[in-house]
C-alpha cells in the first residue's frame, strides 16, 4: 500500500503522528510528511485509522501494482 | 447586527420566533452560576431526549439582537462529534461562543478558532509544528522545570503562611502561564500581566473580576485586549528583522499567499494562543485538586504507580473537570442534525460537559475512574479542523505537575470550597485554598 498527503488540505494536526510516528511527521512548514511511502501490511490497521481520522480528509491510500 | 464577509450569516442573529422551546432552562444566569454537579441534572434530561433542543438565547447579554431568537443544544456525544466534522455545515465564522460579544472585541481575540476554510487552513499551519507529539518531548525539559518551580512556590508560599496557599494563584496558574510564553517569546513581567488581562477578557460575567455594569464590562473586555495587542505588536516588531525560535518570531515573519500578517492578525493569533494556554491548563488542574479529594480510592490507586498510571489518571481528570464547556457554530444551510430540521442561520451550541458524560458512549459517566481504558472523552473536541491545538501540549504538562505535586505533597488537600467564576464558557475555579502538607 502506497500513502498520499494532499498538501492543499492538509492543516498540521498532527492526528497521524500521534497515531504513527514512524510514518507521519508534522513539519516546520505545518503540515504532514511521509517517513515511510510504503509501509509493511502489518501496518495497515493503523494507516486506515490515520486516513479516518485525519480531520481534513488529507489522506488517502493506494494499493500499488 | 454584522454581516459576516461572504457568508450573509449575521454574527447575532439565529433561528425564528415560532419554534417552540424545550423547557430545561440552560439560558439564565442562575443556572450557569450553579456548579457542574447541579448542571448536568439538567444536561441529563437533555440527553435524554435523544436529540437537539431549542433554547431562548442567554438572559441579559452584552449584545441583544431582537433577531436573536435561541439556540439549538447539542448535548449527545454522538450529535457533537457529527456536528464538529461537518465543518462545511457548521461555521465557526459567525461566532464561537454561546454569548453575543461585541464583534470587534470577538474579532480582536479569536483568530483561527473564529474562522472556517481556507484561512482557517493556511494559518493554522503556521503554528503547528509548534505543537507536535515530536515537539512535546523536545520541549519535556522546560515542562518539567516549569512544574516543579510551581509546586515549590506553593509549598514556599504555604509555609510562609501557615500550612495554607491559594493553589490556583501559587501553582495551577504558574505552570501553564511560563510554558506557553516560553514558546511564544514574551519577557516575564510582561506574561503575568497578559494572563490577568486574559482572566479579565474571559470573565464578562463576574463582576468582581470585569465590573458591575454592561459599560464598565465593556470597557474592561477592550482595555485587556488591547493591552494583549499592543504587546504582541512591540514583540513582534522587535523580531521582524530578529527573529529568535520562538512563535512570536514565526507569525512576525510568517508569510501566507505572499502576503505579512498584520499586526491585528498578529494580536488577535496572540490573545487565542494566550487564553488558550493559560486558562484551561490552569482549570484542570485546579479542578484535579478537588477530585482527588474527592475520590481518595482513586488517589490512592494512583500513587501506587504513579508514573505508570499518569497518563491514564489525566485522560479521566480532564473529562472530569471539561475545562472548555460550550463552543458555537452557525448553519451555513438549510439541514439536519440529530434528527431535527435545523434552518440557516440557526445557531447551534455543543456542550462539552455533557457529551463527556454521555453514558452512552462513556461507560459509568459519573465514576471517575483513573483507569478507564477506551477513554474516548471528547474535552478537546470532536475530531474537526479546529481539534485543540495544544492537546498534546496540556496533556504533557497535566501529567508533569501532578506527578510533582503527589510526589512533593502526596497528602496535598483542598480546605474550603471551590470560589467558581461563573460561566458558559470555561469552567472556571478562581480560587481554591489548599494545604499542601496537612
Ligand atoms: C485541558 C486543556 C485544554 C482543553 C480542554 C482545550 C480544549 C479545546 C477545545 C474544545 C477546542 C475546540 C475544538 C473544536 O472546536 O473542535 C480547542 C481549540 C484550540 N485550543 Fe485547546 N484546550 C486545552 C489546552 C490548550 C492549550 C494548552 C493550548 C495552547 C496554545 C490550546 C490551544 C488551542 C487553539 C489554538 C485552538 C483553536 C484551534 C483551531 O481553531 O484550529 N489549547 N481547545
Ligand atoms: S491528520 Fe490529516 S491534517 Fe492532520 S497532519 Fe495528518 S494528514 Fe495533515
Amino acid at each position: 500500500m502506497k500513502i498520499n498527503v494532499d498538501l492543499n488540505r492538509c492543516t498540521g494536526h498532527g492526528f497521524c503522528e500521534g497515531l504513527a510516528e514512524d510514518i507521519f511527521e508534522v513539519g516546520q512548514d505545518g503540515v504532514a510528511h511521509l517517513l515511510d511511502e510504503t509501509p509493511g501490511e502489518d501496518r495497515r490497521d493503523v494507516v486506515e485509522e490515520a486516513v479516518a481520522m485525519c480531520p481534513t480528509k488529507a489522506l488517502s491510500l493506494h494499493e500499488e501494482g | 447586527m454584522t454581516q459576516m464577509a461572504g457568508t450573509g450569516l449575521t454574527t447575532t442573529a439565529s433561528g425564528n420566533p415560532d419554534r417552540p422551546y424545550d423547557d430545561v432552562d440552560l439560558s439564565t444566569r442562575a443556572f450557569w452560576s450553579t456548579d457542574m454537579y447541579e448542571r448536568e441534572k439538567s444536561f441529563a434530561v437533555l440527553r435524554g431526549r435523544d436529540t437537539i433542543t431549542w433554547h431562548p438565547p442567554f438572559e441579559d447579554q452584552l449584545i441583544e439582537d431582537p433577531a436573536d431568537h435561541g439556540f439549538w443544544a447539542v448535548t449527545k456525544y454522538d450529535d457533537l462529534v457529527e456536528a464538529t466534522k461537518r465543518h462545511d455545515d457548521f461555521l465557526s465564522g459567525p461566532g464561537i461562543l454561546m454569548e453575543n460579544l461585541p464583534v470587534e472585541f470577538v474579532e480582536s481575540a479569536q483568530s483561527i478558532i473564529g474562522m472556517d476554510p481556507p484561512r482557517h487552513t493556511k494559518l493554522r499551519r503556521l503554528v503547528a509544528a509548534a505543537f507536535t507529539p515530536k515537539q512535546m518531548r523536545r520541549i519535556d525539559e522546560m515542562i518539567q522545570r516549569n512544574a516543579r518551580d510551581a509546586v515549590t512556590n506553593l509549598l514556599e508560599k504555604a509555609q510562609a503562611n501557615g500550612g495554607q496557599a491559594d493553589f490556583v494563584a501559587e501553582c495551577a496558574e504558574l505552570m501553564p502561564m511560563n510554558n506557553i510564553n516560553d514558546m511564544l517569546g514574551v519577557p516575564d513581567g510582561d506574561r503575568q500581566r497578559a494572563m490577568h488581562e486574559m482572566k479579565v477578557a474571559t470573565s464578562w460575567s463576574d463582576p468582581e473580576m470585569a465590573g458591575d455594569t454592561k459599560e464598565e464590562v465593556l470597557g474592561n473586555l477592550f482595555r485587556a485586549i488591547a493591552y494583549c495587542h499592543e504587546l504582541a505588536g512591540g514583540l513582534a516588531d522587535e523580531r521582524r528583522g530578529n527573529p529568535t525560535a520562538d512563535l512570536i518570531s514565526g507569525l512576525a515573519n510568517a508569510e501566507v499567499d505572499g502576503e505579512r500578517l498584520t499586526a491585528h492578525e498578529i494580536g488577535s493569533f496572540f490573545v487565542l494562543l494566550t487564553v488558550a494556554g493559560n486558562d484551561t491548563t490552569r482549570q484542570s488542574t485546579a479542578h484535579a485538586l478537588q477530585a482527588l479529594a474527592d475520590f481518595p480510592e482513586q488517589r490512592a490507586w494512583l500513587l501506587e504507580d504513579l508514573e505508570g498510571r499518569m497518563p491514564s489518571a489525566v485522560e479521566e481528570l480532564i473529562r472530569w473537570a471539561t475545562p472548555i464547556i460550550t463552543f458555537r457554530r452557525t448553519a451555513s444551510r438549510d439541514t439536519e442534525l440529530g434528527g431535527r430540521e435545523v434552518t440557516r442561520g440557526d445557531k447551534l451550541v455543543m456542550f462539552y460537559s455533557s457529551a463527556n458524560r454521555d453514558e452512552r458512549r462513556i461507560d459509568r459517566p459519573h465514576e471517575l475512574d483513573f483507569s478507564r481504558s477506551p477513554n474516548p472523552h471528547i474535552t478537546f473536541g470532536g475530531g474537526g479542523i479546529h481539534h485543540c491545538l495544544g492537546n498534546q501540549l496540556a496533556r504533557a504538562q497535566l501529567r508533569a505537575i501532578l506527578t510533582e505535586l503527589l510526589t512533593q505533597a502526596p497528602e496535598i488537600r483542598p480546605t474550603a470550597a471551590p470560589e467558581l467564576t461563573p460561566s458558559n464558557f470555561f469552567n472556571i475555579v478562581k480560587r481554591q485554598q489548599c494545604a499542601p502538607r496537612p
